[in-house]
């Protein structure tokens, strides 16, 4: 637990004992009656996000005291943890993998594949709600066999996030966002010319630009990947994909509304967001509860708005989420209390009044999002009740975020290409970033060299 | 005409205690601080392509004078300049310094952009974190530098020379080369089987390999005096006796070197510790830093910069002769 | 370099040494004293340098054996279409960097080397850059480099009427943004490096000169310049290794970008054995630093061979 006081002895103290566990079997079990239930003493870690800001760490600390008082035989330490595809392989092997970690749908399911993770599928079964899972969201987290290895915790999909506030400075009616490609364009030429900010952004780095190609492609009707006779095809150079860095390109150099700084990634582009630097940029649609933990955003300058689909027959937004998995490392007793912790910090609060309420009010007390627009892992039931319980605690500014919240179930979630997924996107990267940096890019020459390169990795696999 | 006679690589500095004093022969040098008195000195140029002689005509010494106070300049605005800027940023509130980074407090200042720096995004931390990796990185390199040297150069066994090319040998290979399999070793260590990612260790050992430290300190060893261990060995001393107290203390002028090289390396170190602790509890500055960059404000994060600037700096501005003996001096050795 | 080879050491030398002998002699101590160096360069050098060899003709992922694949890794890494972008960056970076990072350090040395009074300010001045942390200082860069026309050196261009510059937003600017940085935090180390070899030049040398009437200008190009060829040839090649491995700044200032223009070879072998995406291929990461040192030995071969040649002539 990251405590926030610490001196030179703590820090010391701290990495011998990080030291001294990172290669400790568990606790020795204490001798109890040959009742399977028994408690035995459990050291379980579990990951956190990174970056998180001192209030969100407290949250979590009193969500931990919560479920240490309800299994007091589970002693529960936080590890920052990012999902990082290729560290993977080492961290399982040098035993710094937390026992419970987090890891993105389309990662998650190679992991699976591979029998990378725990076999939690019994422990998992046992849960009371297993059968209201939703069951397109659960087969994210199942193998060939139909056992679940890891469980989806959180669904989204892809939104178009904006600035009230630099709307207003522009003379555009922030409860009006646009609702077509045309108007974004439109919209972010307003804003720059009235502000000076940039009217519309983009993440560009570390496989996030091919993310966002491939969100603007869906919504426009194209797909970046087909299945032809059980061979995938690369598609990348698709008419959308140029269509859509066709837009990118007339905002960045005709309309100069694109601002000055190009290489984003999820938290930089949420930074600058937060300090008034942009007027619109898409990313998932739950993206506001980081906004609030890692950039301090001002609640007042936030909108959510869905992204503009064309009227086209495959159009749709990139859905995306994250599985909980249990280190495929941890004894039958470790993964029981893994099992036991992904219930209560990312279930519970879903499907249980109680729970979901003592979570409420945990985040509103240490000023946590509650409320921010998700979508429902279970069945539709299911989430209404959980958005009832949690009505009287809800603390972001729903209202500003009615454009999606009323149409969020309307659009249809498309799911990213199956292969080679982030090698793909990192090849796209480069060719968004020469679109935004380069006035004479040659979009579909660049697309298809691109296209060339995804198929070499599609065949090689 | 001809006047040089042929350079030689020899005619750089060996590495012997009093020519280090010389080699900066600035008038401050030996306090690290320019004097106060002002000692009319031209013949006193070492070195130096301008004589007194032409000194003293005017037109040579306007135009050097000019020139020195142009390089002065520059030296102030590109070494002082950033510095500088960073200490006033440290303090400025962030909308200021987004808007306008270059004016001087329109709005007051923002000191609990330190307050924050250290308490909340716990600078403190991670500063300890990389004085201890520091202070482990100099023992080790201390101890296999020394004791291997030692070895090599007093001792002399007879497969000496065979692990001597053995150890010259590394000098020549790139770091990048090891890079991965020093990490699956750490991950996986061949005795242990216990890994050592983060712990201290990970980066303490591996620091100890360092071609460069067996080198300078068995090439000051070979520069020792024999007679001295003759005559401790005749007086009966054993050879832990005479390294522990005829060689060690005869060597501070290497060993300072040597420190000052492992603790700067180990300050710098940004790549290794980043891979093998990932754990942020037990970060340095450098692997920190970068991660926590785009989560924090921006003033509290040039905080931050600033605060664990500040040692390094300090240190310099105290040891300068040290400093800059050793980096002239590693330089000139390696010739 | 004094080599005292004749004169005997400490421990035991010739004669027909049994293993009594060699105890009797103290030859165990040798033997300890030299256990730490052999156990730290056995563990954490030579044998990695071994493995790295072994891996590079080897598919692991560490959940398996590895498997031996003969040369497909080299293969492999010798068509990624990405390489020939890798190289061609490094080799720009290093040319710039010796364009920018190495004549200005030596005009500023010599003229250093004239002052004749409060020399060490100047020193300390020029060192400064070098004291600060690499990782601090290219995040200050970062910031000084934003793009809009409130960066910081977008302001102050904007004092002189310059108009707002992209430095590291732009792929033809980002790469000379990289170099001047990385020039700004090392010219002080070899400032330093070229003073005191400037200060061991006899000062004989410089005296005989005057009495012939040379000029200023003729001594430091007659003897300055060439007491200094020494150093300077050894500093080129170390400036040139140093740069063929540059990785801090491409990392952290641009992440490679933008469009692959500040993508190394160090970045390269870094983004197959830890980047984002699935599978780390320590086998091309491995194959392709062999590469790297394979064309740093064979470099530094030619050019040792050329500068020795030189300067014997």
């Amino acid at each position: 637990m990251m405590s926030i006081h610490r001196g030179a002895l703590g820090a010391l103290s701290a990495a011998a004992t990080i030291a001294l566990v990172s290669g400790c079997a568990p606790a020795a079990p204490s001798p109890s009656d040959d009742d399977p239930n028994a408690t035995r003493d459990v050291d379980l870690v579990v990951a956190i996000d990174a970056g998180l800001a001192a209030p969100a760490l407290d949250s979590i600390e009193k969500q931990i005291a919560a479920f240490e008082d309800e299994y007091p035989h589970i002693h529960v330490k936080t590890r920052e943890y990012t999902w990082t595809g290729t560290t993977f392989a080492a961290e399982l092997s040098g035993g710094t993998l937390p026992d419970v970690f987090t890891v993105p749908v389309t990662d998650g399911k190679g992991l699976i594949e591979q029998g990378q993770v725990a076999d939690i599928s019994a422990l998992v079964a046992e849960l009371p709600y297993f059968d209201n899972f939703n069951p397109t969201v659960l087969a994210a987290g199942q193998n060939a066999a139909g056992d679940v290895l890891a469980v989806p915790v959180s669904i989204y999909g892809q939104a178009l996030h904006y600035n009230r506030e630099l709307f207003r400075q522009a003379g555009l009616d922030p409860d009006q966002p646009p609702t077509s490609w045309a108007e974004v364009i439109a919209d972010a030429k307003a804003i720059s010319d009235a502000t000076g900010q940039a009217g519309f952004a983009s993440m560009s780095s570390a496989n996030t630009g091919g993310w966002i190609v491939s969100t603007m492609t869906y919504t426009l009707g194209g797909r970046l990947q087909e299945a032809k006779g059980g061979a995938a095809v690369s598609t990348v150079n698709g008419r959308e994909t140029a269509e859509a860095l066709e837009y990118l390109h007339r905002m960045r150099w005709d309309d100069d509304s694109m601002g000055a700084n190009f290489i984003y990634v999820g938290k930089s582009i949420n930074q600058d967001f937060a300090a008034g630097k942009i007027g619109m940029f898409i990313k998932g649609a739950d993206n506001y509860t980081q906004l609030v933990q890692q950039a301090d955003v001002d609640p007042d300058i936030y909108g959510l708005t869905t992204l503009p689909v064309a009227d086209a027959k495959d159009a749709g937004v990139l859905g995306g989420g994250t599985l909980a998995a249990v280190n495929s490392k941890a004894d039958a007793d470790t993964q029981a209390a893994a099992v036991k912790w992904i219930d209560f910090f990312y279930l519970q609060r879903l499907v249980d009044e109680d729970a979901a309420v003592a979570n409420a009010k945990i985040m509103v007390e240490t000023d946590q999002p509650v409320g921010v627009p998700q979508l429902p892992i279970f069945d539709k039931e299911t989430y209404d009740k959980q958005q009832s319980w949690i009505e009287p605690y809800i603390n972001v500014p729903q209202d500003q975020m009615t454009h999606y919240i009323d149409n969020m179930f309307d659009q249809t979630l498309v799911n990213e290409m199956p292969n080679q997924t982030q090698a793909i996107y990192a090849l796209l990267d480069p060719v968004l970033q020469a679109v935004l940096t380069d006035r004479n890019a040659d979009i579909q020459k660049l697309l298809d060299a691109a296209n060339n390169s995804a198929q070499q990795l599609l065949d090689r696999s | 005409m001809s006047v040089i006679p042929e350079p030689r690589a020899a005619a750089l500095p060996v590495l012997a205690p009093e020519r280090s004093a010389s080699a900066m022969p600035g008038k401050g040098a030996r306090t690290g601080w320019p004097r106060r008195t002002r000692r009319p000195d031209p013949e006193a140029q070492e070195a130096a392509a301008i004589s007194a002689a032409d000194w003293r005509r005017p037109r040579v010494r306007i135009t050097t004078t000019l020139l020195h106070g142009m390089l002065f300049l520059a030296l102030v605005v590109t070494g002082l300049g950033p510095l500088l800027w960073m200490a006033k940023s440290a303090i400025t509130p962030t909308r200021d310094t987004l808007t306008a980074p270059m004016a001087l407090f329109p709005n007051g200042f923002a000191w609990e952009n330190l307050w924050i720096a250290w308490n909340e995004v716990h600078v403190g931390t991670y500063f300890l974190n990389t004085v201890f990796l520091a202070i482990g990185c100099w023992a080790v390199q201390m101890i296999v530098a020394t004791t291997a040297g030692y070895a090599l150069s007093v001792l002399r066994p007879r497969y000496g020379p065979l692990l001597t090319s053995l150890v010259l040998c590394t000098l020549f290979v790139p770091s990048v080369v090891l890079l991965v399999p020093l990490y699956l070793t750490v991950l996986d260590p061949p005795l242990l089987h216990q890994s050592l990612i983060n712990t201290f260790w990970a980066v303490w050992l591996p620091s100890g390999a360092s071609a460069f430290n067996i080198v300078l300190v068995k090439k000051f060893f070979d520069n020792l005096p024999r007679e001295i261990f003759e005559a401790a060995k005749t007086d009966g001393a054993g050879p832990y006796r005479v390294f522990w107290s005829i060689v060690l203390p005869m060597s501070k002028a290497i060993l300072g070197v040597v420190s000052v090289f492992a603790i700067i390396a180990s300050w710098k170190d940004f790549l290794w510790p980043m891979l093998v602790l990932p754990d942020i509890e037990v970060q340095p500055l450098s692997v920190r830093l970068p991660a926590i960059e785009t989560t924090t404000d921006l003033g509290v994060f040039i905080a931050a910069l600033a605060i664990s600037t500040l040692i390094p700096v300090i240190l310099f501005l105290l040891f300068q002769k040290t400093f800059l003996n050793s980096a002239g001096l590693g330089g000139a050795v390696k010739g | 370099m004094s080599v005292m080879r004749t004169q005997p050491g400490f421990g035991p030398e010739s004669g027909r040494r049994t293993p009594l002998t060699w105890l009797r002699q103290g030859g165990h101590h040798t033997v300890i004293l030299l256990l730490p160096m052999f156990l730290i360069f056995g563990v954490f050098s030579w044998y990695p340098i071994v493995r790295s060899v072994v891996m590079s003709v080897q598919k692991t992922n560490l959940v398996s054996a590895p498997v031996f694949v003969g040369w497909d890794n080299f293969a492999y890494v010798l068509s990624d279409p990405l390489l020939p972008t890798a190289v061609l960056n490094t080799l720009y970076f290093a040319g710039l960097a010796l364009v920018f990072g190495y004549p200005v350090p030596l005009v500023a040395a010599v003229l250093m080397n004239e002052v004749r009074r409060r020399k060490g300010i100047f020193s300390a001045l020029a060192y400064l850059p070098v004291v600060i942390p690499p990782v601090v200082s290219v995040l200050l860069w970062k910031l000084f480099y934003d793009g809009s026309s409130t960066g910081v050196f977008n302001t102050i261009l904007g004092w002189v009427g310059i108009g707002p510059q992209p430095w590291i937003q732009s792929a033809a600017s980002a790469m000379p943004s990289l170099v001047l940085q990385a020039t700004w935090a090392g010219a002080g180390a070899t400032i330093i490096i070229y003073l005191a070899a400037l200060a061991s030049v006899p000062p004989e040398l410089y005296d005989a000169a005057s009495v012939d009437g040379a000029s200023i200008w003729r001594k430091i190009w007659h003897v300055t310049l060439p007491q200094l060829r020494g150093v300077l040839f050894i500093t080129m090649i170390l400036q040139i290794i140093a740069t063929a491995q540059v990785f801090l700044e491409p990392f952290l200032l641009t992440g490679g970008g933008p469009a692959n223009s500040t993508v190394t070879v160090l970045l390269m072998i870094y983004n197959y054995a830890f980047a984002n995406s699935l599978g780390g291929d320590y086998g091309a990461a491995t194959a392709l630093s062999i590469l790297v040192a394979i064309v740093l030995a064979l470099f530094s071969l030619l050019y040792f061979r050329l500068t020795s040649r030189w300067s014997d002539s």
